[in-house]
């Protein structure tokens, strides 16, 4: 991917990253698109660099080589302080004052020669992102796949989601988002005239455990869910939660959830993500899956549980619910 | 001003900051709940600023709950806003420096702790005239002896100690404690001098569990049939088949600045080091082991008679630095005097126990194991 868009012009995004062939975020072979910037604070987020909806300075610090060998960001131009060296450590890889750093831009980043220091998040057009998607084509076309934006929280970018997925839908892919819901309707349905399939979170039912645990009241959500199933008949709704227990993995907001779309046919299913398959695959990427997988991850018994619940609600054959212990 | 996290003798700091300004004839008001009283005033109906009259002062309990209130989040440039349902992080440290203009607020003494020495020394640089005052109760920050908080966690945490050791002969059991200290171990360590652990074991000492375990098994006999070992909530092992837990990875890997602090992103697992330690040594040992956490226990109550004339010399020394225009200062208690020492000089350090230290030679003395051989 290029650092700048060519065509100033155009509409431009922050794009996190893009993901190729995924195959859990609607039909077929897929590539992910992650946006940047989400407007909900999920206590367990496994995704922090996407929430920011500006680029901003990371560092890995596998990837540094040290002061001994290079230290070039412990002297200006980045800032006093921003990266120190603690004396008498096992190494000398630096280490970050998330503080003082947060101001460094991507001309500082680039000065890091082992690339430790990079940008999460870069501006990008339609047709960048499209030329990176379109390199699966042929997967698409032979999986009924295609492209899912996902975040963060695409809605967030309304003007430049429509584009590329109207985009994407003239060249012949199937589109999809995913959408936790947390924005004026008016966003929504600007991107949604574009969507194929819509995957969307439930997170939690009650408003004030909703406001507690991810930081705003579910009211709005809720009303621009019902209002997407009513205004776009069309479109496969896929309802989703990330089933954390203790939190949210339980009989009441699973059947919750169920009251709440089963009315509508164009909600095609409910499905469960537990905990451990949260982030696919950036926690990998960054050593953090044992950590809230070890913490909390729903036992097999729980999960299979609660999706009997959903397999008799949408009239699938599958083991009877009451199980669970 | 006063940073996130209660530790006891911050009254201390008020009084002993009000008592020295009253007498150079200045006026002193707190700032209620870190930065809040400023940045949203709308909150408080008596006001967001509380003046530290002689007369509030006088009679100012200064074992009592903190006068100024907590904020969970005292970083002025990322401070999370909902607006319309949707949730921001916003810099309003233009709005923080232009209100403390309209006051008329001279200069700001902050008692903070080792993130909020570098969001104040990220405000001096945008011209704030600010003075810390360090407050810590795991004593890690650099550039002084001691911060306030230290001794009272230090001295609950013995007594705790000897409460569990009770338990531990009275059960037969080897007991493992889990103290504070994420990145130094002076609470592990000092304690378990004090209470003559079998075992501590530090961050800064990664240890050994299968030595750990011999020595425990060599100090445990028929005669005395039970243990202590005291770790540290960021003890290491040199093996590290199970590590403990790495919350570090996503602060180091990720900016946490992202989100706010990473921890709000990464459910805190209290209470792993002992969990780890203790299922551990079971599998080495006969004897039945068994977990428990101090954790915030000790971060409250009323502060030793230590912390009560240390937060009120500190609160005094502010005041002298303020005097001096000694901005971008942190006092610190380097033995014999109080001292004031540049904010550039306090940050991005950890004061952790040296190994080659007075303390880690006393404890080795007295036959404490720490963690391997040294």
């Amino acid at each position: 991917m290029s650092n700048q868009p060519d065509d100033q012009s155009a509409p431009t995004g922050i794009v996190l990253n893009i993901q190729r062939y995924c195959s859990h975020d609607g039909p077929g072979i897929r590539t992910n698109v992650f946006l940047k910037g989400c407007s909900l604070r999920c206590k367990w987020c496994g995704n922090p660099e996407s929430i920011a909806r500006k680029p901003e300075i990371a560092y890995d610090p596998k990837l540094c080589a040290g002061k001994k060998e290079c230290g070039l960001c412990l002297e200006p131009p980045f800032p006093e302080g921003a990266f120190y060296v603690v004396e008498g450590a096992e190494d000398d890889k630096v280490k970050v004052n998330w503080h003082l750093a947060a101001d460094c831009d991507e001309a500082l980043a680039s000065l890091c020669p082992t690339k430790a220091l990079e940008m999460f998040g870069q501006t990008m057009t339609v047709d960048q992102v499209l030329d990176e998607v379109e390199k699966d084509a042929s997967f698409y076309r032979n999986t009924g796949g295609g492209i899912t934006l996902s975040g963060g929280e695409c809605l967030l970018q309304p003007d430049f989601s429509a584009a590329l997925l109207a985009e994407a839908h003239s060249r012949g892919f199937n589109t999809a988002i995913e959408t936790a819901g947390n924005v004026p309707w008016s966003f929504m349905e600007k991107v949604l005239g574009h969507v194929d399939t819509m995957l969307h979170d439930h997170k939690l039912t009650v408003p004030e455990r909703h406001k507690k645990w991810i930081g705003a009241s579910n009211t709005r959500i809720l009303e621009n869910f019902q209002r997407a199933y009513e205004t776009f008949p069309d479109i496969d709704f896929i309802a989703r939660t990330p089933l954390i227990p203790g939190i949210n993995a339980d009989e009441e907001h699973i059947r919750a959830v169920l009251a709440f779309v089963r009315p509508y046919k164009n909600v095609i299913d409910y499905e469960l993500l537990p905990y451990h398959r949260f982030g696919l695959g950036k926690y990998e990427l960054l050593g953090e899956v044992y950590e809230l997988d070890d913490y909390k991850t729903p036992s097999a018994e729980l999960v299979a549980h609660l999706q009997a619940i959903i397999d008799e609600a949408f009239g699938r054959s599958g083991q009877e619910p009451g199980g669970a212990e | 001003m006063v940073g996130a996290g209660y530790v006891p003798g911050i009254n201390a700091v008020a009084m002993g900051t009000a008592l020295a300004a009253g007498r150079l004839g200045w006026e002193v008001v707190g700032i209620r709940d870190g930065f809040d009283g400023l940045l949203y005033p709308e909150r408080y109906p008596d006001g967001g600023l509380l003046t530290l009259s002689p007369d509030l002062v006088a009679n100012l309990d200064p074992t009592a709950a903190g006068l100024l209130g907590q904020s969970s989040r005292v970083d002025p440039f990322h401070v999370r806003q909902v607006n319309d349902e949707m949730v921001e992080e916003v810099d309003m440290s233009d709005l923080l420096l232009s209100r403390l203009q309209a006051e008329d607020v001279d200069a700001v003494i902050s008692v903070v702790g080792v993130r909020g020495l570098s969001i104040l020394y990220k405000l001096h640089r945008k011209g704030l005239n600010a003075v810390c005052v360090p407050r810590s109760i795991e004593n890690d920050i650099a550039a002084t002896m001691v911060s306030f908080g230290f001794n009272s966690a230090l001295s609950f945490t013995i007594e705790m100690l000897d409460r569990v050791r009770q338990a531990a002969q009275s059960a037969r059991k080897v007991a493992v404690v889990e103290v504070l200290g994420e990145q130094a171990g002076w609470i592990a360590l000092q304690a378990g001098i004090a209470v003559c652990a079998d075992a501590v074991l530090i961050p800064e000492i990664p240890c050994d569990l299968q030595a750990v375990a011999a020595r425990l098994n060599d100090k445990v006999t028929p005669r005395r049939p039970y243990g202590l070992v005291v770790v540290a909530e960021g003890a290491k092992f040199v093996d590290d088949a199970k590590p403990q837990e790495k919350p570090s990875s996503l602060k180091a890997s990720l900016s946490p600045l992202a989100t706010g602090d990473a921890s709000e992103h990464v459910i805190h697992r209290s209470g792993q080091a002992a969990e780890t330690v203790a299922s551990r040594l079971q599998l080495l040992m006969a004897e039945e082991t068994f977990p428990l956490v101090l954790g915030p226990w000790v971060r409250g109550g009323a502060p030793t008679a230590v912390d009560r004339q240390l937060a009120l010399g500190y609160g005094a020394g502010a005041v002298r630095a303020v005097n001096a225009g000694l901005y971008g200062t942190m006092v610190a208690f380097v033995p014999p005097d109080i001292k004031f020492v540049p904010l550039a000089e306090a940050i991005n350090k950890v004061r952790t126990v040296p190994i080659d230290g007075e303390f880690v030679q006393i404890a080795l003395s007295l036959g404490i194991f720490l963690g391997r051989e040294l």
